[in-house]
């Protein structure tokens, strides 16, 4: 593939564009908008245009920048150890309500702190456990900020 | 104005926005430090932390983050030529040389005098420019507005860097589309919310300022681990040298921090130009004005060269603060993350915040002085300490800088939604970091995008729905004028390049 990354985002956009103009169509109208010079639909029918146009302009000049392929820019990046972040963080969300803040951000860093390479559970937890109780203290009990106990403590009648 | 002044110094220096000053700098110093993470970063984390506080307290925290993080972005630019922000880049290039040369010590006090000097020359400058730009700018209608927005945008594409201005322009784009998800405020219409509640109130900005700056930041040191270099262990260890600067090389430098500030602080008042085009051209400004034995130690450890680029960026971030203090329009991303701050304090930016609420106006003003000082004083001997903390390992900090990114928005919107959201949108500005695509412009775009079409709406009301208004109101015409200039500068640049390239190469076949 040849395509350079530049050209790969600028076809993105243009895509994006297409995607964009048409959901615009489907903003509803008040009546009599129709005789308006500004409706709800004005601002993203141009800016579907402007980006169209811009994204074409950057797809048919000739090349401006590095001209790096994006298959090269992909090339040789630590990709497992981000991804396994990333969906940690998806946990983590799904976590929050049913374990509540506590306990779902100790295994989030737990977890974290392992994937990214250190293996020595006395550091791992002596840095998760006093960040997560430590924080915790300082919103709930110094900021006074409600976080919902966990779902499961409350159905256990722990901490409700 | 002395009133406000009065009021704004009572504010400043009370105990606890002295408190705030001084944690803001030492956080933003500590953050701006650690290579990825730059002010944006910096401000955005602290967000979520100020909502319960008084406006003046949470503006007064996030300018001490500001300037910390551009004082720690040298610091690291200087110890381990890894600039933590882009407006310190043009440090490392003679800061960088002076430390391997074993003066790392020198080449901070000279960064922190500099950087003083540059942010308090331009704090005076603002004190003058603020306050007539904010009464002249009370006669500003919608029209005017709208066109100002408009060449804030073109701006930021502009100096967006070479050969990137197309791109920066899709990035303000996508920034606007973004921007017009959710409820339309005049007329109570859903737009792109795809029938789900979560979107009808729009994507957060602050969300997205966490996502698209924080988190994605801190994933790309995951994704791309910089290798730490033998001068980086070093410094880790507090092995930083004398810091003591002689008489003789102050006097050689006062001249290029008084120059450096000036241009600066008239650089940061620009639209979309800021820290880092202040800091760059200081620095070829410095070189062209030395003679031609200085100029061959540009790039070598020249005490000139590092002054010029540290006192620009600084005095280059009090600039930045006149338009978004007397106009509501932030000039760069960093000023649009604190707008951002401001609306969520219930508090709107513009000229009449210089009436309504002089005390959050002039407080601010005065907070970035004693910023400076205390950047000066406090930071100055800590240093050494200080960069004992890039010796953390990363697989310990990145997790708790993702976990603070979370929470931040978590805590605010009490919604998990919005931390898978995070999630999309980081994985999203990752893929633009990795094609170059800049960010900056996207975040100032979805700023300026409610305010820009609300603006249009009521111009365009004003005038029977005819786009004359834009010509027909000097200020507005005046305004646009300078927009079609910034747009036409790049193209005839690019036509005369093409010029050149074609007299080269006919040249070449002659010969």
């Amino acid at each position: 593939m040849t395509l350079s990354k530049e050209k790969l985002g600028a076809l993105c956009f243009f895509v994006l564009a297409i995607a964009y103009g048409l959901q615009a169509q489907q903003i509803k109208l008040l009546p009599g908008d129709q005789f308006e010079a500004f409706t709800a639909r004005t601002m993203p029918y141009a800016l579907a245009w402007l980006t169209g146009l811009v994204s074409f302009l950057v797809l048919i000049l000739p090349q401006k920048g590095s001209g790096e392929t994006f298959s090269k820019v992909f090339k040789g990046l630590n990709w497992a150890p981000t991804i396994v972040m990333m969906i940690l963080m998806i946990l983590y969300g799904l976590a929050l309500t049913p374990l509540g803040f506590l306990l779902s951000t100790v295994l989030f860093l737990v977890a974290g702190i392992y994937t990214l390479g250190e293996k020595r559970w006395k550091i791992i937890l002596l840095t998760a456990v006093p960040s997560a109780v430590g924080f915790w203290f300082i919103l709930v009990k110094l900021l006074n900020v409600y976080l919902a106990p966990g779902e499961i403590f409350l159905a256990l009648n722990i901490g409700a | 104005m002395l009133d406000g002044i009065l009021q704004g110094l009572s504010t400043a220096v009370s105990p606890v926005n002295l408190l705030m000053v001084f944690v803001g700098c030492f956080a933003g110093t500590f953050i701006g430090m650690l290579p990825g993470l730059g002010p944006i970063s910096a401000i955005a984390l602290m967000i979520p932390i100020t909502y319960g506080f008084d406006p003046s307290t949470g503006m007064i925290l996030m300018a001490g983050v500001y300037y910390g993080a551009i004082f720690g972005g040298s610091t690291s630019s200087i110890l381990i030529n890894a600039p933590g922000v882009a407006g310190t880049v043009a440090t490392s290039f003679d800061g960088y040389p002076l430390a391997k040369q074993g003066h790392a010590g020198k080449a901070l006090a000279i960064a922190a005098y500099s950087s003083f000097s540059g942010g308090t020359i331009a704090a005076i400058f603002l004190l003058i420019a603020a306050p007539a730009l904010a009464s002249v700018s009370l006669s500003f209608q919608s029209a005017d507005y709208f066109a100002l927005m408009v060449l804030g945008l073109t701006a930021v594409s502009a100096f967006a860097g070479k050969g990137k201005f197309l791109i920066a322009v899709l990035m303000t784009l996508l920034g606007l589309m973004l921007s017009t998800i959710g409820i339309d405020e005049t007329a109570g219409l859903q737009r792109f919310t795809f029938g789900s509640l979560d979107l009808m109130d729009g994507i957060s900005f602050l969300l997205l300022a966490m996502a698209t700056f924080a988190l994605s930041e801190a994933l790309m040191v995951i994704l791309k681990p910089a290798a730490r270099s033998k001068e980086a262990e070093e410094a880790t260890r507090g092995k930083l040298g004398s810091m003591k600067v002689t008489k003789d090389e102050i006097k050689d430098i006062a001249p290029v921090v008084a120059r450096s500030s000036v241009l600066g602080f008239f650089i940061g008042v620009l639209p979309g130009a800021g820290a880092t085009i202040a800091s760059f051209l200081a620095y070829g400004m410095e070189r062209n004005f030395a003679s031609a034995k200085e100029k061959l130690k540009f790039g070598k450890g020249s005490l000139r060269g590092l002054a010029a680029p540290e006192t620009a960026n600084n005095a280059a971030c009090s600039g930045s603060f006149v338009p978004l203090l007397t106009l509501g329009i932030p000039g760069s991303g960093t000023t649009a993350v604190m707008l951002g701050a401001l609306i969520s304090y219930g508090v709107q930016p513009g000229p009449r915040l210089f009436v309504e609420n002089p005390a959050v106006f002039w407080s601010v003003i005065i907070s970035m002085y004693i910023g400076n000082i205390i950047l000066l004083v406090l930071n100055l001997p800590l240093i050494p300490y200080i960069a004992r903390l890039l010796a953390l390992p990363k697989q310990l900090l990145t997790p708790l800088i993702l976990f603070f990114s979370l929470v931040g928005v978590y805590l605010v919107s009490n919604n998990t939604f919005d931390i898978h959201i995070m999630v999309f949108v980081a994985a999203i500005a990752i893929f633009f970091r990795l094609i170059d695509f800049p960010l900056a412009p996207m975040l100032l775009g979805f700023i300026l995008g409610g305010m820009m079409e609300e603006n249009l709406r009521r111009a365009l009301n004003i005038n029977n729905g005819e786009l004359s208004f834009l010509w027909e109101r000097p200020i507005t015409a005046g305004i646009l004028a300078i927009t079609l200039l910034i747009l036409l500068a790049p193209l005839v640049k690019n036509i005369r390049d093409l010029r050149n390239q074609k007299a080269s190469t006919a040249n070449d076949g002659e010969g």
